[in-house]
C-alpha cells in the first residue's frame, strides 16, 4: 500500500536538512512548530547538539496560535530573543502546523524586518519532504541572503552535513558562503549540494568522499548502490559498475539506464531480491526488506535512513 | 541581557508572589530553548514514555502512526528496544493528504494490511491497534473516533482500534498528550464483577519498584495487585476492570481514574511522590485511615531515615544542582533536600504556580538558590562555572553542569516512598563516595 511502512522508520525529513544546513552559522533558527519537530531535530537528527550550544529554538506554537494565526505574537517572541541573543541572522524554517495553516513566510519576513535589524531568512519546509529536499531549500535561502560570487574562499563543499556523512559531516562557515568567488573550488558531495552549486552558478566537481573511502573493498559483479545518487556516480567515477537505487533525489545528470527513484519499501524488495545484483551496497536497516538477496551485503551507513550513527 | 542566563533566587520569588511569577521562569511566553528537558518534554517519541511508548502499554497491541514522516522519525530508537520490535507501523502522509484530507479513507485499509502482515508474516494477530496521530489531525478537526469505527468495522473480528493523540500543541491545554493516551489506555475496560482482593496502581507506564506500598497491601489481604506494565496478556489487562479500588501515583492518570470511577465504579486514591521522610510517613498514615486499613511501615521509615543521615554524616555540605528531567519534582525534592540539610545551588525548572508553595518554603531555609528555566532562550548562555554544587540529579542538569558526578534519576522503574527515598540517598552517597575516591 502506497504510503504504509511496515519495516522502516521515517528517513530525515525536510526541516532536518533545513536545520543541518543552517546550524553552527551563528544565526537564530527558529523551528515553527509546538516542539516535537525541535525535539527530533536537536535530540535526534543533529548531532552537533550534543556538542556544541546552538540557537535553535522552538516557537513554542500552541494549538490557539495556530488556529488564530497568531503571526503577531509569533514575531514578537521572536524579537525578544533576538535582544537577548547574539546572532547573525534570523532562520525561520517550517514544519507541518504552519504548512496546514498556510503560513505567509514572506509576510512573516516583512513584519520581522520592521522589528529587527537581522537579515530573515524563510526555509518553508513542512515535514513532509526529505531532508535532501530541506538541504537545498536552505542553500537556496543562503544564496539569495549571503552567498556571494566574487569572494577568494580557496575551497568548500557543500551537502556535507551529518545526515548524508554522518561523523564524517563538514561544517562551513558563514563567512565561508560569503566568500565564495570564481576561484573557489566548489565541491557538491550529495544531491543537496548539487542543488546548492547549480543555484550559486559556478562550476564545481561532484564528489563523495565516503563513497571513494568504498571503492576499493567492493568485490565485482552486478552492483546495486542505494545511498544518495552522489555516492553512486563517485562509485561510477572509480570505475564500479554499478546501478544507482534511491530513496532521495535523483538528477538527470546523474541518472542513467538502470538507476531508480524509489519511494516504498516494496520498490526496494523488488530491485533487492528480483533485480539479478551480486552485491548490494546500502545501509544495514534496508537489509530486512531483502530476504530473498543471496549476493554479498556491503554496508553503507547513512544517517537520514536508519538513524544510525 | 545578552550573555546571561536569567534567574531568579527563591527569595526573590518568595517575595513577588504566586501571583508574579516572572515570565521567564513558568515558561509558554516565548521561543523554547533546546535543552533536554524541553526535547524530551516537547517530543513524545524521543525517550521515556511519551505518547508513542504509552499508546503500545496494553499488551498485545500495535501502532500505527498517521502523520508526516517528521513526526515519526525519531520512533527508530523506541523501534530498536526489543519489546516494541514489529510494533510500530507508519502510514506517512504527503501534501495532497494535508489539503485533502485524503489519507483518512486509507486507514481502514492501512490497518488490514498491518493486521495481516503480523498475522501472515510474524504469526501473531494483534489484539489493539493503536492509531496515533499528530499536529496536523488536530488542526484538521479529524474525527478519530468515527476512524476508528471505520477500522474495526474493515477488521470485523473484535481487533480494537483507538486513537491515540500526539499532539504537541495542546500541552498545556486541560487534556494534554500524556493526560489522554491514559484516558484511551483505560478506557480499553470493560465493566466486570468486582474482586474484593485486587487493586490497581495506575499512574506510570514501567512497573513501581517492588517496595513497601506492595507490602502495605498484602498485609492489608489485597490479592492481586495489578499494573499495566506487569499485564502478560490483554486478557490480563482486561481484569484490572475487576480492582476494588485504584492508587494513582501520576497526577497525568488522574483524569483517565476518574473515568473509570464514573464508567467502572472504581474509585481511586492518589499517593504523591515525596522526598520528605516525615510527610512520607503522614501520607501512608492518611492513605490507611482512607481505605481502613492498619500499617506498620516503621522499618522502612527507619532504613529511609538512616540513609538520610548516612550521607549527611559523610558529606555535611553536599551541595546539589537539580533538573527537571528525573523521576520527581525538582522543587519538592529541592525543599526536602533543604530540611536534611544539604544545599541546593540551583534548580532548572518550569515553575508553575502550584510550585510556587515548596518555593516558598524553600525560601526560608535556602534563599539564595537559583532557580533558571529550561524553556527560556537565554539559557544558550548559562554558566556552569558560577555554581558552587558537588553533584547534580537529573539528565538536564548533566547537560548544564558537565563537570560533577550526576545523578540522571530518570529509569523506567520507578521507586517509591521511603524506598524511593532511601535508594536516591543511597545513589548520592555511592556517587560521591567515588567521585572523591
Amino acid at each position: 500500500m502506497k504510503g504504509l511502512r511496515k519495516v522502516l522508520t521515517p528517513f530525515a525529513p525536510d526541516q532536518s536538512g533545513a536545520s543541518s544546513v543552517l546550524y553552527g552559522l551563528g544565526g537564530l533558527i527558529v523551528i515553527i512548530d509546538a516542539g516535537g519537530c525541535t525535539g527530533n531535530i536537536c535530540g535526534f537528527d543533529e548531532p552537533r547538539w550534543q556538542d556544541e550550544r546552538s540557537a535553535v529554538f522552538s516557537a513554542g506554537l500552541r494549538d490557539m496560535d495556530a488556529i488564530l494565526g497568531r503571526d503577531k505574537l509569533l514575531v514578537s517572541k521572536i524579537a525578544d530573543a533576538c535582544k537577548k541573543i547574539d546572532a547573525s541572522f534570523v532562520a525561520l524554517i517550517g514544519t507541518p502546523v504552519p504548512a496546514t495553516i498556510a503560513t505567509d513566510y514572506k509576510a512573516l519576513k516583512r513584519m520581522l524586518e520592521k522589528e529587527i535589524s537581522l537579515p530573515i531568512l524563510t526555509v518553508a519546509t513542512d515535514g513532509m519532504r526529505l531532508y535532501d529536499e530541506g538541504e537545498a531549500m536552505a542553500y537556496k535561502a543562503l544564496a539569495d541572503g549571503f552567498i556571494s560570487k566574487d569572494g577568494s574562499l580557496g575551497k568548500i563543499t557543500l551537502g556535507k552535513t551529518p545526515l548524508t556523512y554522518g561523523a564524517g559531516f563538514e561544517d562551513q562557515t558563514l563567512e565561508d558562503y560569503r566568500n565564495i568567488g570564481p576561484s573557489t573550488k566548489i565541491t557538491a558531495a550529495s544531491a543537496s549540494g548539487i542543488e546548492a552549486a547549480e543555484k550559486i552558478g559556478l562550476p564545481y566537481e561532484i564528489f563523495s568522499s565516503a563513497a571513494a573511502d568504498a571503492a576499493e573493498k567492493i568485490p565485482s559483479g552486478k552492483v546495486l548502490v542505494c545511498h544518495d545518487e552522489v555516492f553512486g556516480k563517485t562509485l561510477r567515477d572509480k570505475g564500479i559498475d554499478c546501478d544507482i537505487a534511491t530513496f532521495f533525489t535523483l538528477h538527470d545528470e546523474i541518472k542513467r539506464e538502470g538507476d531508480k527513484k524509489i519511494t516504498e519499501e516494496d520498490e526496494f524488495t523488488d530491485l533487492a531480491v528480483n533485480g539479478g545484483y551480486d552485491v548490494i551496497i546500502a545501509d544495514e536497516c534496508l537489509k530486512p526488506l531483502a530476504e530473498g538477496f543471496r549476493g554479498q551485503w556491503i554496508d553503507a551507513p547513512f544517517f537520514a535512513l536508519s538513524g544510525r550513527r | 541581557m545578552a550573555g546571561k542566563a536569567v534567574q531568579y533566587t527563591a527569595a526573590q520569588i518568595r517575595d513577588l508572589g504566586k501571583e508574579n511569577i516572572p515570565k521567564e521562569l513558568s515558561g509558554g511566553h516565548g521561543l523554547v530553548y533546546s535543552s533536554p528537558a524541553t526535547l524530551a518534554y516537547n517530543s513524545p517519541g524521543a525517550e521515556g514514555f511519551g505518547v508513542k511508548r504509552a499508546g503500545l502499554a496494553v499488551p498485545e497491541s500495535v501502532m500505527l502512526i498517521v502523520a508526516p514522516g517528521c513526526c515519526g522519525r525519531n520512533t527508530s530508537i523506541v523501534s530498536s528496544m526489543p519489546q516494541y520490535k514489529d510494533r510500530f507501523f507508519y502510514l506517512m502522509m504527503d501534501e495532497t493528504d494535508l489539503v485533502t484530507g485524503r489519507h483518512l479513507k486509507r486507514i481502514p485499509e492501512a490497518v488490514c494490511e498491518v493486521v495481516s502482515f503480523l498475522e501472515g508474516q510474524k504469526g501473531k494477530k494483534p489484539r489493539v491497534v493503536m492509531i496515533c496521530i499528530t499536529c496536523v489531525d488536530a488542526l484538521l478537526g479529524t474525527d478519530m473516533e468515527r476512524v476508528c469505527s471505520a477500522c474495526e468495522k474493515a477488521l470485523g473480528d473484535g481487533t480494537r482500534v483507538r486513537p491515540s493523540y500526539m499532539y504537541a500543541l495542546t500541552r498545556e491545554g486541560r487534556r494534554p498528550p500524556m493526560v489522554h493516551v491514559r484516558q484511551t489506555l483505560y478506557s480499553l475496560l470493560e465493566p466486570m464483577e468486582k474482586d474484593p482482593g485486587s487493586v490497581n496502581i495506575i499512574g506510570n507506564f514501567a512497573p513501581l519498584e517492588d517496595g513497601e506500598l506492595f507490602k502495605i497491601l498484602t498485609d492489608a489481604g489485597v490479592k492481586h495487585i495489578r499494573q499495566i506494565s506487569t499485564c502478560g496478556t490483554y486478557d490480563e489487562f482486561l481484569k484490572m476492570a475487576s480492582a476494588n479500588f485504584n492508587i494513582v501515583t501520576n497526577p497525568e492518570v488522574r483524569a483517565a481514574a476518574h473515568d473509570m470511577s464514573q464508567r467502572l465504579g472504581i474509585p481511586y486514591i492518589e499517593l504523591t511522590r515525596i522526598h520528605d521522610v516525615a510527610r512520607t510517613s503522614a501520607q501512608y498514615k492518611a492513605f490507611a485511615n482512607a481505605v481502613g486499613i492498619d500499617i506498620d511501615v516503621s522499618v522502612e521509615e527507619a532504613k529511609a531515615q538512616e540513609a538520610v543521615d548516612s550521607l549527611k554524616a559523610s558529606f555535611p555540605d553536599l551541595t546539589f544542582n537539580i533538573g527537571e528531567c528525573l523521576n520527581a519534582d525538582p522543587f519538592e525534592l529541592a525543599l526536602s533536600l533543604a530540611r536534611y540539610g544539604f544545599k541546593v545551588d540551583e534548580i532548572y525548572g518550569t515553575l508553575a504556580p502550584e510550585k510556587f508553595k515548596y518555593v516558598s518554603r524553600l525560601a526560608e531555609l535556602s534563599p539564595d538558590t537559583k532557580i533558571f528555566c529550561n524553556m527560556e532562550p537565554t539559557m544558550l548562555y548559562y554558566d556552569v562555572s558560577a555554581s558552587r554544587a558537588h553533584i547534580s540529579l537529573g539528565k538536564d542538569a548533566a547537560f548544564y553542569c558537565p563537570g560533577i558526578p550526576n545523578i540522571a534519576w530518570n529509569s523506567d522503574i520507578q521507586p517509591f516512598g521511603f524506598q524511593g527515598i532511601t535508594k536516591l540517598m543511597e545513589t548520592v552517597h555511592q556517587t560521591m563516595k567515588e567521585a572523591r575516591a
